[in-house]
């Protein structure tokens, strides 16, 4: 099946909602195909089904019909236990709230999606040295994130969101709540991932993410269309 | 939007919170309102009637049982009270800073909250004591069906409504300080829930591989320090109330029915006039029963020991013991007593000149077959002028018994001890039979007190039984371990019956500590929703959310039950005795409690489990 061969394959995707009697389409027979070490962008209107999308393609959420394949495990078949590992492993999340745990450190923060894989505590330390690197954010390893900045709290939600090594990455609106300033860091670490085979899906509005896209999609009202073509 | 209306329909949307709070509320008035109605009927009713039923020294100790039960009860309620007030308006700190944010103005949001807590507090009131009157009449029932007859009275409408005021008063007093807080904070401040942190300190980095849940838990709870100190609290007070109920009434229990079990002798027979015999039956069963005694002539001549039979008795010592007795009725006086004065050195008169009946037994000192739990000194010389009297006796006509005389038959007799004694509800007195004998004039026992020493009990029994037949056919020999067992189980029945009191505390608290997960959990809300993004199992969010309530739970069990273990022991019961037995039946009943309690608390975060992981993030 050609989807094994992809990162991402989605095909006549449709995801619904109820609120009451209220029922809401938020995805319209999506077909998206994404290749391994792609760096994909989607952009479109609030409310326009970005999120549902990303919450598909990461395994938070399951669609109303359709298939939806992410490095060929069939994700809208998949029980909850399998899920947890499949975000565990396979995807880094940076969202637009940075949404870390208040009650850990920086290091902690980085460091807990791998205690849930056993890896070895030296490997652990290790690894939240170099991504801290990555980010900038060594001096700020014994900190809580109410004690950060905006900009420094996305550097390090996305040092979490790589932790395990994931190869796909997706981030939703990750520049949405900083400065420019603050958000050229963000567009730097992604073209270091870039530059390093991470398959990427970024939901922004934001033209420095865009200009680094490989394949630049939009929805509206549900329905996804290419950019490119 | 309607001041009426906003109120009404926001307890309505949020059904699972009001309820909790409605049910918390219920309960504490309801355990308050049944212990003030059944205990009026069973313990107050009981001490203030100790003629009736139970001796003075029993009345005393379930009266103090009573009394830090009852006042444990009402502390559990307010303290649970104002904890469910607190939970309750701290869920809505946010909502109210939304409000604020949206412009809705402080005394407006005020109306609104205080509108809510008005109508929770009303309703709470109201099915509490609606259910502490249906508890009681359920519990009068019951003691019915046991064959024991409560007192019956009518419902006291005022002193009901008085439970209902200061009930509605507590919660509006402890509801108010944080609904004014809340409209007081900036609503930046409320939206935000890391306002409430108190993470400052930057420890060192260790990545602790199987520590992350227990990490995340109980920052979690330092987090929300003002909340884990009252439930803390609120849960001590409960396992302190358990602890008393259930170790003081196991052990009470077993105390109090060793002392009675001991009085009486166990496999006791009884040789008398089958007249003698349900008499002194009937004032065996005194203890437990209201009914009056009729009067009894116990010195008439029909009903003394035959010689023969003593002597044939004498026979089958080697098979049975005996203990010749000598039970009368007499009109008894009070002497005054003196003390020294530690002081001066002087003397003080102690005592009255009070005078009532008691019944007299003589008994052979060295020979006696039973054991009293007693104060003082038992009875040692055969012919002296001593007496050891009962309890009842000694708590209603004397005022130092130990330093006083009793005269009976125009002999005064110095008292060497107070026993318990069911017999006649402990309105008793022992005297050497020998001295009983010289006063009276009356030379022969009219009973006898035997006990089987063979190992083949049934068949000397029917031996004896024969024996005793033949030399008059109207004495008998009776067995008094059914009367023995009557007054055992009666005094079982009011045990359980004050282990029952604790209940509602006890359901309050688990709803409490629910409603301190449910607190807990909308806080963390969206960081648990970040941990299962991430790879977090369903069961690892249950995993912290489990042990933050354990950590409460065992915080709160350690000084609680520490402190009621202490109560029991040391304040509640004179010289308990505690057997391996009663430990692991105590430790049962508790780690029952406990386990309850947890697991009742792991329901929302069960209910948090099953809610879909985007709604979580959202």
């Amino acid at each position: 099946m050609r989807a094994n061969n992809l990162a991402v394959f989605a095909s006549g995707l449709c995801k619904d909602y109820e609120i009451g009697d209220l029922k809401i389409e938020a995805l319209k027979n999506v077909n998206l195909k994404i290749e391994s070490g792609e760096f994909v962008v989607i952009s479109g209107p609030s409310g326009s089904g970005k999120t549902s999308l990303l919450n598909i393609i990461g395994g938070i959420d399951k669609p109303t019909s359709g298939k939806i394949f992410v490095f060929g495990e069939d994700l809208s078949v998949k029980d909850e236990d399998f899920l947890a590992d499949f975000r565990c492993n396979k995807v880094g999340f940076v969202f637009q709230s940075y949404n870390l745990v208040s009650t850990l450190t920086v290091a902690e923060n980085v460091a807990f999606p791998m205690e849930w894989t056993r890896k070895s505590e030296e490997h652990i330390r290790k690894r939240v040295e170099e991504l801290l690197e990555l980010v900038g954010l060594q001096h700020r390893a014994n900190h809580f994130p109410s004690q950060l900045s905006g900009g420094e709290q996305q550097r390090v939600a996305f040092a979490r969101a790589l932790a395990n090594d994931p190869p796909l990455l997706l981030a939703d609106e990750p520049t949405g709540n900083l400065d420019a300033k603050t958000s050229q860091k963000i567009v730097e670490i992604l073209i270091k991932l870039k530059d390093a085979g991470k398959t990427i899906f970024v939901a922004t509005h934001d033209s420095q993410i865009l200009e680094l896209a490989d394949q630049r999609l939009h929805l509206s009202d549900g329905r996804l269309v290419s950019l490119d073509e | 939007m309607s001041e009426t209306f906003f109120p009404v329909n926001d307890l309505l949307r949020r059904k699972l919170q009001t309820s909790l709070a409605i049910v918390s509320l219920t309960l504490c008035v309801a355990s308050s309102v049944f212990l003030i109605l059944f205990g009026e009927k069973l313990g107050f009713g009981i001490f203030t009637a100790t003629e009736k039923v139970l001796t003075v020294s029993f009345s005393k100790i379930f009266l103090q049982f009573m009394y830090f039960i009852g006042v444990l009860i009402f502390i559990v309620g307010v303290v649970i009270v104002s904890f469910m007030a607190f939970v309750m308006m701290s869920q809505r700190v946010r909502d109210v800073g939304l409000m604020k944010a949206a412009g809705c103005p402080n005394d407006l949001i005020f109306g609104y909250f205080l509108t809510e807590l008005l109508i929770v507090a009303f309703l709470g009131c109201f099915f509490g004591v609606f259910l502490g009157v249906l508890a009681d009449f359920a519990s009068a029932s019951l003691l019915g069906s046991f064959g024991m007859q409560a007192p019956q009275t009518s419902i006291d409408v005022w002193l009901l409504l008085q439970v209902f005021l200061l009930f509605f008063a507590l919660v509006m007093i402890f509801g108010l300080k944080p609904i004014l807080d809340a409209t007081k904070i900036e609503p930046a401040k409320a939206i935000s829930p890391t306002q409430y942190f108190g993470l400052t300190k930057a420890p060192e980095f260790r990545a602790i591989k199987k520590g992350l849940v227990i990490k995340i838990a109980s920052r979690g709870l330092f987090r929300r320090k003002s909340a884990t100190i009252r439930i803390v609290l609120c849960l001590a007070v409960v396992f302190i109330l358990t602890t008393i109920t259930i170790a003081g009434g196991i052990i009470a229990d077993q105390t109090t029915k060793n002392w009675v079990e001991k009085a009486v002798g166990r496999d006791i027979l009884l040789i008398a006039h089958h007249d003698v015999c349900s008499q002194y039956k009937l004032l065996l069963s005194k203890f437990y029963e209201t009914d009056e005694i009729p009067q009894f002539d116990y010195a008439n001549g029909e009903y003394l020991i035959p010689e023969n039979l003593l002597s044939q008795l004498n026979l089958m010592h080697e098979n049975v013991t005996v203990e010749q007795r000598l039970i009368l009725q007499a009109h008894v006086k009070e002497v005054k007593g003196y003390i020294l004065r530690e002081t001066t050195g002087g003397t003080k008169e102690v005592g009255d000149n009070r005078e009532g009946e008691s019944i007299i037994i003589g008994v052979e000192p060295q020979n006696v077959l039973n054991e009293w739990f007693h104060e003082g000194k038992l009875l040692s010389d055969d012919e002296a002028l001593e007496a050891l009297i009962g309890d009842s006796l000694a708590g209603k006509m004397f005022e130092l018994p130990l330093n006083q005389q009793i005269t009976l038959f125009n002999t005064s007799l110095k008292i060497v001890g107070v026993c318990l004694d069911p017999i006649n509800n402990g309105n008793i007195t022992y005297i050497p039979l020998k001295t009983l004998q010289n006063i009276t004039g009356i030379l022969k026992p009219n009973i006898l007190v035997a006990k089987i020493t063979s190992a083949n009990r049934t068949e000397v029994l029917s031996r004896l039984t024969t024996l005793v037949k033949n030399v008059n056919p109207n004495f008998e020999v009776a067995e008094l371990d059914e009367t023995l067992n009557k007054n055992l189980n009666f005094l079982s029945f009011i045990w359980s019956t004050i282990m029952f009191l604790p209940i509602f505390s006890l359901a309050a608290a688990a709803l409490c500590l629910i409603g301190y997960v449910m607190l807990a959990i909308t806080e963390q809300k969206q960081e648990l929703g970040i941990l299962r993004v991430l790879g977090a199992k369903p069961k690892t969010v249950l995993g912290i959310v489990a042990w933050q309530s354990l950590i409460v739970l065992l915080s709160s069990c350690a000084a609680g039950i520490e402190l009621g273990i202490i109560i029991t022991l040391l304040i509640l019961i004179p010289k308990p005795i505690v057997t391996s037995f009663a430990v692991i039946q105590i430790a049962g009943w508790l780690l029952s409690a406990l386990v309850i309690i947890f697991i009742f608390s792991l329901y929302p975060a069960i209910k948090f489990m099953k809610k879909p992981l985007r709604e979580l993030v959202a």
